[in-house]
């Protein structure tokens, strides 16, 4: 695999606000009016657009030969971006919760993320395979889990998992124009869908005009000296508030870096902030055993772990499935409590 | 002076009442006709709100609160 970068988000924001969704939907359009061989397909992308609005309205636009919905089977529709892919083209396939990744992975992982190392470099499968992920409203255990720590654990994939709008609409267009399989994880909650539980940074000033955000490089959310929260997605928006009310009630100040790309993962955006800071917590609404948090937490040791002043502290979900019951799904996500405590330990708060 | 209108979501019940979801635009922003200014939801059914002429915005309906279908939300100056 390659990392390609290009021009990356104009630092001028637009006055323009869109929700997440929108800004997703807005980067498919404006890459499909550019290339013919763009297609959406997954259960429910063309009438309906999207259970989270992540095709809303392309149907209208670019009508059932480029936006088609399938039936009922993964295994099925995803070979077929997979073949089309292959062929040439640019599919977006979307996986309608990532939680169904179990009946079709043999799919992603034996033929979309091999196919370019078992053909020697020869075959690309330009791809994105866009999926939704999280919990936090009571969807219980198979439509609440994140799973990207299982994605970016196998080789062969590209994964990068957004967190606002800006971000939203440049990693799809950097993932639509990369000639690798890109596995592109929204979480529900950062849609700014009108029937979740309202997000204030799911809606924010997006360009108009069609741009990239780099795949594989961090982005510092937030300055601080005092300690490093390295985070993902709707966590990103968790890490901000609790950052937040810290400075107002402590004085301490954390930095928040959205890693924004799993894989490549930059590593070095993590070692620069440890660095400086000398504290580091991860927040990871996936699994916690083998996972994200783990791997944040061996680049530093593997690095120089004489750069961390204390132990590195961990808040991601407990190694269970996630309960139904909204107390009990509280009590196992990195909810802000959870953040705040784990960082007024971290820096003697 | 245009009035905006909550759009009509549900045919069966065309006085039932929605919520102003979200809204894009800021009060006295300057709108072209067409532009997407809001969304709005009845039950779990969202539709968007577009400005139906150019000029000044007024939003008449905050954020979260809840509208009755065709009832004004906002209108164009």
């Amino acid at each position: 695999m390659s990392v390609t970068e290009s021009a990356t988000a104009p630092a001028e924001p637009a006055v323009r606000r869109l929700t997440t969704a929108r800004a997703m939907v807005e980067g498919i359009a404006q890459e499909m009016e550019r290339d013919a061989g763009i297609v959406v397909l997954g259960e429910d992308v063309a009438k309906y657009g999207g259970i989270f609005g992540s095709t809303a309205g392309l149907l209208d636009k670019f009508g059932p030969r480029r936006v088609i919905d399938t039936p009922i089977s993964e295994t099925a529709f995803i070979g077929l971006g997979i073949g089309a892919a292959v062929e040439g083209m640019r599919p977006i396939v979307e996986l309608m919760f990532v939680d169904f990744f179990g009946v079709c992975m043999d799919q992603i992982y034996n033929h979309m993320a091999k196919i370019h190392f078992e053909s020697g470099g020869n075959v690309r499968v330009p791809m994105v395979l866009m999926t939704a992920t999280g919990g936090g409203y009571s969807d219980a255990e198979q439509h609440s889990q994140c799973l990207w720590g299982t994605f970016a654990h196998l080789p062969g994939m590209k994964v990068v998992v957004p967190s606002n709008p800006a971000d939203a609409k440049g990693l799809m267009i950097s993932a639509i124009r990369d000639d690798n399989p890109v596995v592109y994880m929204f979480h529900k909650g950062i849609m700014g869908l009108p029937w979740m539980a309202k997000n204030a940074r799911s809606v924010a000033p997006v360009p108009e005009e069609p741009y990239e955000t780099p795949i594989g490089k961090a982005s510092v959310a937030r300055e601080g000296r005092d300690a490093t929260v390295v985070t993902v997605s709707l966590s990103v928006h968790h890490a901000l508030d609790v950052a937040d009310q810290m400075s107002a009630e402590h004085g301490v100040e954390l930095e928040v870096i959205d890693l924004r790309s799993l894989v490549p993962l930059d590593r070095e955006a993590v070692l620069t902030s440890v660095a400086k800071t000398g504290r580091l917590l991860v927040v990871d609404e996936d699994y916690r055993s083998f996972g994200l948090s783990g791997e944040i937490a061996a680049t530093v040791a593997e690095t120089d772990p004489g750069m961390l002043r204390v132990p590195v502290r961990r808040v991601a979900v407990p190694d269970v499935p996630i309960p139904y019951a909204h107390s009990l799904e509280s009590a196992v996500l990195p909810t802000r409590e959870r953040i705040t405590a784990a960082a007024r330990e971290l820096v003697g708060a | 002076m245009t009035d905006v209108r909550f759009p009509q979501l549900s045919a069966e019940q065309p006085d039932a009442e929605g919520v102003l979801a979200t809204w894009f635009v800021g009060d006295g922003d300057q709108v072209a006709s067409g532009q997407l200014l809001g969304e709005v939801m009845v039950e779990k059914v969202s539709g968007e709100v577009l400005a139906p002429a150019t000029g000044r915005v007024r939003l008449l309906v905050a954020e979260d609160r809840t509208a009755r279908q065709g009832e004004v939300i906002a209108r164009v100056e």
